[in-house]
């Protein structure tokens, strides 16, 4: 007990709080980045799926094919997979960037389903009468989907986003210096696994925590306007 | 690029691969088993319990939905040896993952009772149905009918959860793709095969899945 304190004493370092606050970041920038990223390329593929021309057919099935891969890859076989991809390729990528490209890569996978959920929730006399009015796709998707569509694909996609935060630890095992990252470098320093451990699970909460609250008020309000 | 894949290097590994998907699957039934029953502990607590219980499940379910994973094991698998508990390390993932999943599982059967509709109970109860009749005919078959879907969904991700099991040493899945990467450096062909074999893994278990469910308790599922 007396050594759980003394070394509490000495965990309490700037340079640690420092760590843990950089690491923090990581987490949170590489989440963010590969969720807008896949979230973008989600988007495109939801709108691919969407079309019905003729000649867009085996990039549809490539489409289907994609998510249904991905959604059932761990992010771990993932990570290697990108890892090992870009050395094969011959470009020298820093970790952090594969991890972005990693989440970007399931991202797409899971947000495509999230947008065509929303995409689902337009009725589809809505999308035809837009097509009657010569809009073209990308008008439809501007002036009459996306405006009804948010409200549906806002809370599941930021409950990916959510999600990501705790799956990005995986990142550690890559050697991006993300908040475990950091739990594994104290550990290794010698000091008290309790205590280290202990500390980054303390800082996922305090990321995670608010965030969840977050999103489950904005789940709330949005259900609720769209009762109106 | 200058790189020639080579398969064939890895193909007398795949009998190894298949084991370790057995393995994979293994880890991912105990640990869902067991994330049901905390989890029917703790949507009971959340449901009808007092208000310590409440709170307890309550903040069981955050601390736990709030953390990632691997650190819980982490947490498990450094910690509990100081406190003189020495778990292996596939007993330290079945463990955290265990905990982790009864805390979606909670909230995911919590939901399940709330789907519950009052006045369907209201008219059994006026059928004459005694307690036990109600509970027996209208509010279990309603729950399993509901919650199978989202449950199938669960165990899918744990099962793909369990990978983190590599880190620890477990020779599940992702286990043996990195000792076989050790041994071989065909780790493009190994990633891409293991990837590929979780995909037809999990493809199989929800097609189980739903036929069970289907067959079954009549439940609206499907595989894809």
């Amino acid at each position: 007990m007396f050594r759980a304190l003394q070394q509490l004493h000495e965990f309490a370092t700037s340079y640690n709080l420092l760590l843990l606050l950089e690491g923090g970041a990581r987490t949170l920038v590489l989440s963010a980045a590969g969720c807008v990223c896949g979230f973008v390329l989600g988007f495109a593929l939801a709108v691919l799926r969407h079309t019905a021309a003729g000649w867009l057919l085996p990039a549809r099935i490539l489409g289907v094919v994609y998510v249904e891969m991905f959604r059932r890859i761990p992010f771990l076989v993932t990570l290697f997979l990108v890892f090992y991809a870009f050395q094969a390729l011959g470009l020298d990528v820093p970790v952090f960037w594969v991890a972005v490209a990693s989440t970007c890569v399931i991202g797409t996978a899971y947000l495509s389903e999230v947008v065509r959920a929303g995409f689902a929730a337009v009725p589809r006399a809505e999308w035809d009468a837009a097509a009657t009015m010569n809009f073209s796709l990308l008008q439809t998707l501007r002036f009459v989907v996306v405006p009804q569509a948010w409200r549906v694909v806002v809370p599941p996609a930021f409950a990916f986003f959510l999600s990501f935060i705790k799956d990005s630890a995986l990142a550690s095992q890559i050697g991006v210096v993300e908040l475990t990252f950091v739990g594994k470098i104290f550990n290794n320093r010698g000091l008290m696994p309790a205590i280290a451990f202990g500390s980054v699970l303390i800082a996922y909460f305090v990321i995670s925590y608010p965030l969840a609250r977050l999103g489950a008020r904005l789940e709330g309000r949005l259900a609720l306007s769209r009762a109106h | 690029m200058n790189y020639t894949p080579h398969f064939g290097q890895i193909t007398r590994y795949l009998p190894y691969f298949c084991g370790g998907a057995a393995v994979s699957l293994l880890l991912a039934t105990l640990a869902f088993s067991g994330g049901m029953v905390i989890g029917l502990l703790g949507a009971m607590a959340k449901t009808s319990g007092g208000k310590v219980l409440r709170r307890f499940a309550g903040a069981y379910v955050t601390f736990f939905t709030n953390t990632p994973a691997l650190v819980q094991v982490y947490f498990i698998y450094f910690v509990l040896p100081s406190c003189g508990i020495v778990l292996d390390s596939f007993d330290a993932v079945l463990l955290g993952l265990t905990l982790n999943s009864g805390a979606y599982l909670t909230e995911v059967q919590r939901a399940g009772f709330a789907s519950v509709r009052r006045n369907e109970v209201e008219a059994a109860e006026t059928l004459g149905m005694s307690r036990r009749q109600v509970v027996w005919y209208l509010v279990v078959p309603h729950i399993v009918r509901t919650l199978y879907p989202p449950l199938t969904g669960q165990f899918i991700l744990i099962t793909l959860g369990t990978s983190m099991g590599a880190v620890f040493g477990v020779e599940e899945l992702t286990g043996r793709a990195f000792s076989v990467n050790a041994e071989t450096f065909r780790s493009i062909e190994i990633f891409t095969v293991v990837g590929a074999m979780y995909v037809v893994v999990t493809i199989l278990a929800s097609l189980l899945l739903t036929i069970a469910g289907r067959s079954l308790f009549r439940a609206r599922v499907s595989v894809f």
